[in-house]
């Protein structure tokens, strides 16, 4: 009996008279508690399963929550500041203050009127540019993966041209050529060059699903091609697809900042980029107008972040060994405390 | 070899099809290059000199001629000539900052891609563990950091504020290039925060693909058995788990170089370092179309080769690849 290792919980020291009740099995309460597992909230149950998890996921949502809080200040821009974002508003680099939230450029414009005037255009591209990179990375992904072949021969070979060619170099020969390259110009060439990942992982995906029987059972039942794609096979790719999202958004806010910053935008749209490209372009760091330069850089990073958190979300709902292995450390302390071995984790 | 061969196909057909969008991109775009050398004289040409600038840009004869006369030109490694510094040609000019920038991409890889990976089997092995669950994801973030906003927190920091860096330049002027370790260490305290800009957004991709591989390779039955033969931890983190979880890491780091490459030009941009990106801009601003095309062409080279020097590297660790 005394090798039996004694839980927090249990500390009491064994005696003959109380050993019935030490034996009795800890209730599930107990066991939820040591693990530090908290039960789902009710109404979870009624979701579909991907989203639930995705809604039970802290990460995610704190991710979700700065998101949509960004997405709200550039929709409400008009009820929260009273200027115009391309008019003067005042004397050049005004400090921080009552009359300017965040100071003013050395334009003499409302620095903090540009920056959710800013997140509109800024996020509308990024968001926009994600969305439809996804979307042709789903399109392509899935065709190349089901009907193999040919098919996917040259789907492929596309693929891996978009990935090895580089990026950002492309899009300065693009940017160039058109004379002003405004933000739905952008948007497109991001949209364009930015499907890459998102085809190969959903081909992946779509080569293990097609040996399924599910699919199978489909085809011998005589299902039509376009039906089995959409019906049997998309749902179980929507966490790739929002993947592919994600990262397309994040690398599209990224390289949409860059483009602008390096004088490739069309310098009059006020977007976060433009605001970077003007600061930087009138000294503002040099000449200690922090105001002018760090809001933009602040509100990029957040956007950049909200969407990595929804990534970390994404990938462990793909992906479920990386959610288990959050709790690996409580499962170990949780076995070695009744004396079981750990080690094969 | 079959493999290694077919993969070198692939990447001459890329290249080509870069060399034939840098080709088609300019005539598909009303008013060529060329126009706009021939606007600037204002009208102070005769035919046959706007007939030589012309033809100088390429824009003569049938489509088929000037393509065949494109690639042609391209093989010599001739780029053409360059508007911003007329008669020097876009080749020597491209290669003096292509050197620049393989300096900072160079170091910022080495040091990303070691000290992240190693950051990754750490966190996968103690998964869960306060290191896995508070560093994952704040290296990830710095990820999202573009390149830009790190290079203009840095250069504020501790080039303007504190002044322990100098604030452009590759090397002092008073220093003549040299073999010295005066030279080089020049250079490396100008590439200081260049290179910590772009190891700074770089560094917790490796991070987070090492991890997440690691943590479904521990998984697996060879992983159990090793365990189950008492070899020590050591040997099965690095010569087990780490060896095959590198692989996929090593493919998407040729993957990663072509964005890396397009951080440095905007890191360039804000350090004042005189490779790739610093030319481009100025290019751009005068609109020299030979030099901003051919910074297309290097880099889509240079990312080919890395592709290839991640394949050799995938045959020469993974056996099943040697068929």
């Amino acid at each position: 009996m005394s090798e039996i290792v004694q839980t927090p919980g249990l500390s009491r020291p064994l005696r003959a008279e109380n050993a019935a009740e030490v034996l009795r099995p800890p209730s599930q309460a107990e066991l939820m508690a040591e693990l530090g597992l908290k039960s789902r909230p009710g109404w979870t149950s009624r979701l579909p399963p991907g989203l639930a998890a995705f809604v039970t996921n802290g990460k995610g949502m704190v991710g979700v929550i700065i998101l949509l809080a960004l997405i709200l200040t550039a929709l409400f821009a008009p009820l929260l500041t009273s200027y115009d974002p391309n008019r003067r508003a005042g004397k050049p680099h005004v400090q921080p203050g009552y009359e300017h939230v965040l100071g003013t450029t050395r334009m003499g414009k409302d620095a903090f009127t540009q920056l959710v005037y800013g997140g509109r255009v800024s996020l509308t591209v990024g968001i926009g540019a994600g969305l439809a990179a996804a979307m042709i990375g789903l399109a392509l992904g899935i065709s190349a993966g089901y009907f193999g072949g040919r098919t996917d021969d040259i789907i492929t070979f596309f693929v891996n041209v978009v990935l090895v060619l580089p990026g950002l170099p492309l899009i300065i020969v693009i940017a160039t050529m058109v004379e002003t390259a405004g933000p739905p110009v952008i948007g497109l060439v991001l949209a364009l060059t930015g499907w890459g990942w998102a085809a190969r992982t959903i081909r992946t995906q779509t080569l293990a699903l097609r040996a399924r029987e599910f699919v199978l059972a489909a085809e011998l039942m005589g299902e039509k091609k376009w039906r089995i794609i959409l019906i049997e096979i998309f749902p179980n790719m929507l966490s790739f697809v929002m993947g592919g999202f994600v990262l397309g958004t994040i690398a599209a806010i990224l390289a949409e900042a860059a483009l602008e910053f390096i004088g490739l935008g069309d310098p009059n749209s006020v977007t976060w980029g433009t605001m970077l490209y003007w600061a930087q372009k009138n000294l503002a760091l040099q000449s200690g107008a922090w105001w002018e330069i760090w809001p933009p850089c602040i509100a990029i990073m957040l956007t950049g972040a909200a969407l990595v958190l929804i990534n970390f979300a994404v990938d462990e709902i793909t992906n479920p060994q990386l959610k288990a292995s959050r709790k690996i450390g409580r499962i170990k302390r949780f076995l070695s405390r009744r004396g079981r071995s750990a080690d094969v984790f | 070899m079959i493999f290694l061969l077919r993969r070198l196909a692939f990447y001459i057909g890329a290249f080509f099809l870069a060399v034939t969008f840098n080709f088609f991109i300019p005539r598909l775009m009303p008013g060529d290059p060329s126009a706009r050398i021939i606007a600037s004289f204002q009208g102070r040409l005769n035919e046959s000199q706007v007939e030589a600038i012309r033809k100088s840009y390429g824009f003569t004869g049938s489509l088929w001629e000037q393509y065949v006369t494109y690639v042609g030109s391209i093989m010599r490694l001739d780029f053409g000539i360059s508007t911003v510094q007329f008669p020097e040609p876009t080749a020597s000019l491209l290669f003096y900052a292509a050197t620049w920038t393989l300096v900072l991409v160079g170091l910022a890889i080495f040091f990303a891609f070691t000290i992240g990976s190693f950051m990754g089997i750490h966190a996968a092995w103690h998964r869960g563990g306060f290191f896995d669950s508070f560093f994952t994801p704040i290296n990830v973030m710095l990820n999202a950091f573009t390149p830009a906003i790190v290079a203009l927190l840095l250069f504020y920091a501790f080039s303007l504020q504190l002044q322990w860096f100098p604030l452009g330049r590759a090397h002092s002027t008073s220093i003549m290039p040299s073999f010295s370790f005066e030279f080089i260490g020049n250079v490396l305290y100008h590439a200081t925060l260049p290179v910590l800009s772009i190891f700074l957004v770089s560094f917790g991709g490796w991070h987070l693909g090492m991890r997440n591989v690691m943590i479904n390779l521990l998984n697996e039955d060879f992983v159990i058995l090793a365990k189950a033969k008492g070899l020590s931890d050591r040997r099965v983190r690095y010569r087990y788990v780490a060896r095959n979880a590198i692989l996929p890491q090593i493919t998407a780091l040729a993957l990663s170089i072509g964005f890396l490459l397009g951080g440095a030009l905007v890191t360039e941009q804000v350090f004042n370092y005189p490779g790739l990106g610093k030319f481009t801009f100025t290019a751009i601003g005068s609109r020299d179309y030979s030099f901003i095309q051919g910074q297309l062409l290097l880099l889509t080279a240079s990312v080919l080769v890395a592709n290839l020097l991640s394949d050799i590297a995938n045959v020469i660790l993974d056996p099943r690849l040697r068929t």
